[in-house]
């Protein structure tokens, strides 16, 4: 009795571990990492807020909001609240949505953010219509966009960035026999994060010591997959990271 | 029956490695939650909530060291196994909250010093908190108004604080310190780092003796005979050696990584 139980609950738990791990729904590319924050907005009688990642990374880069400013990385954790971003922090950083860098925190102004929906600005989206091309995410090559000088992200606000040239490039070798490396560049990477941002929380430091580090995993939301399902370039690119596959 | 105790344990194990989530972003702590810990040795034993230390409101009083070396309270959460009756005595907390008057001449409220019954309950989730709501004398965001802003952590510049004189340290307590000389601070010094292309660490030791003396440190956790004896890496420091004993639970947290990693030594 207890081993058919056993067996049960043994398949239970696989099948919700590693059943559902199909790539999210592909959102259309002026929707593709906009998030609603709706940690308290309903239950205080607003809207949720939209959050558009498109719009902010053209001018400022992850490091910003996700280091300085202490965003967490998964919607609807961090205590944003009315009272603290006009006290100056999360959204209302001085430099940010303060009233003097960018539209404040007024009453006229509640409902450029509590919209309740993730539609976005069409006239600043086709803006982006003369960046180089990506086939996923938001139909554009950030990378490229930043290399090439068409946007010139802020790195920092107040606390400068510190020396980031660390360029190392990882090569992962992939679980399945026929699938090529990956290829980690540090240096891309570092041009939007700070060491922080991935260390050593996500990914540890030490060569070869982060534990579980699969596809299944990554493509479940963690790894790579933190960002790379939401808001960077999604993982329907396999090539991207795994240059060889044909 | 064995086989199916042994598959159920099997069970348990493959349970917890699925959902022991690790390749995510841990949620920061919030400003005041920084620094808190709880100790539960014997206080759920007892049939009383655990207890909550906020660091914050003591740093903001007194310097490291008076705790952690004159009061012999351990650095770990739990590591002084405090029972009710060390408090009574007048050793841990009880060193202080006596019901007399404490170091800054304030009348001090006291910790598990009397015989308590199920009526002092109230009195005694002062400290015993956990998953009360209790409404502290000290509100942090009303302590810390004042004080100069810094991200991260308890969001507080402590060493500014100090340096402005917006907080004044207690270090010593009369019959319990014991007197000393103060000390020629040691200079600052670089620390190379193991991965190249990672900037140079400069360590200041005039930046923590003013919170620790030489005792919290040396010998414990950095011999400090000469410099290069303690060898020790980032991991090392990530899971709560070295380094991490403080900056990570207490101290500016580790997610800083220039503030160390940086040359010259950062200036307030």
């Amino acid at each position: 009795m207890h081993a058919v139980l056993g067996t049960i609950l043994c398949l239970l738990i696989t099948g919700t571990a590693f059943g559902q791990w199909d790539l999210p729904k592909n959102l259309p590319p002026d929707e593709y990492g906009t998030v609603l924050i709706n940690r308290t907005s309903e239950k205080s009688g607003v809207k949720p807020a939209v959050f558009s990642h498109w719009v902010h990374r053209r001018k400022h880069t992850c490091r910003v909001c996700h280091f300085e400013i202490e965003f967490n990385f998964k919607v609807n954790t961090t205590e944003i609240t009315e009272a603290a971003s006009k006290g100056g922090r999360y959204c209302g950083t001085a430099g940010c949505h303060d009233g003097t860098a960018s539209f404040g925190h007024t009453e006229a102004n509640c409902g450029r953010c509590h919209t309740g929906s993730r539609a976005a600005d069409q006239k600043l989206f086709a803006s982006l219509a003369s960046f180089p091309k990506n086939r996923h995410g938001n139909g554009v090559n950030w990378v490229k966009a930043l290399e090439k000088g068409l946007i010139t992200p802020l790195t920092t606000l107040t606390i400068p960035q510190a020396d980031m040239s660390f360029d190392k490039r990882l090569r992962l070798e992939a679980e399945w026999k026929n699938i090529p490396a990956a290829v980690f560049p540090h240096e891309e990477h570092n041009a939007w994060l700070d060491c922080n941002n991935c260390h050593p929380d996500i990914f540890n430091i030490k060569k070869k010591t982060t534990k579980h580090f699969s596809m299944v995993r990554i493509l479940s939301g963690e790894f790579c997959g933190v960002c790379h399902l939401t808001v960077a370039f999604p993982m329907n690119d396999c090539k991207r990271c795994h240059p060889k596959m044909r | 029956m064995k086989k199916s105790v042994i598959l159920l344990f099997a069970v348990c194990v493959l349970a917890t490695a699925v959902f022991a989530q690790t390749g995510i972003k841990k949620k920061r702590p919030l400003p005041h939650e920084y620094g808190r810990v709880v100790i539960n040795n014997f206080s759920e034993q007892a049939g009383l909530p655990a207890v909550e230390f906020e660091h914050w409101l003591h740093r903001s009083k007194f310097t490291c060291r008076l705790c952690h070396v004159d009061l012999a309270f351990a650095m770990k959460a739990g590591g002084s196994n405090i029972r009710a009756a060390d408090n009574a005595k007048g050793f841990y907390c009880g060193t202080c909250h006596n019901g007399k008057q404490g170091p800054g001449g304030k009348k001090m409220f006291a910790s598990c010093s009397v015989p308590w019954t199920r009526d002092d309950l109230p009195k005694c989730q002062r400290c015993h908190s956990r998953g009360k709501a209790v409404k502290h004398e000290y509100d942090f965001d009303t302590v810390t108004a004042k004080f100069p802003k810094e991200r991260f952590g308890n969001g507080v510049n402590w060493e500014k604080a100090e340096n402005d004189g917006l907080i004044k340290l207690i270090d010593e307590i009369p019959g319990v310190s014991i007197p000393r000389p103060p000390m020629a601070t040691v200079k600052d010094f670089s620390i190379a780092p193991a991965a190249q292309g990672i900037a140079e660490i400069i360590f200041s030791h005039k930046k923590h003796t003013v919170w620790n003396g030489c005792e919290v440190c040396h010998p414990e956790i950095f011999i400090g005979v000469k410099k290069g004896t303690t060898k020790y890496s980032m991991v090392d420091i990530y899971s709560g050696k070295y380094c991490g004993v403080c900056h990570g639970t207490v101290a500016f947290p580790l997610l800083d990584c220039q503030r160390c990693h940086t040359k010259p030594v950062q200036q307030l």
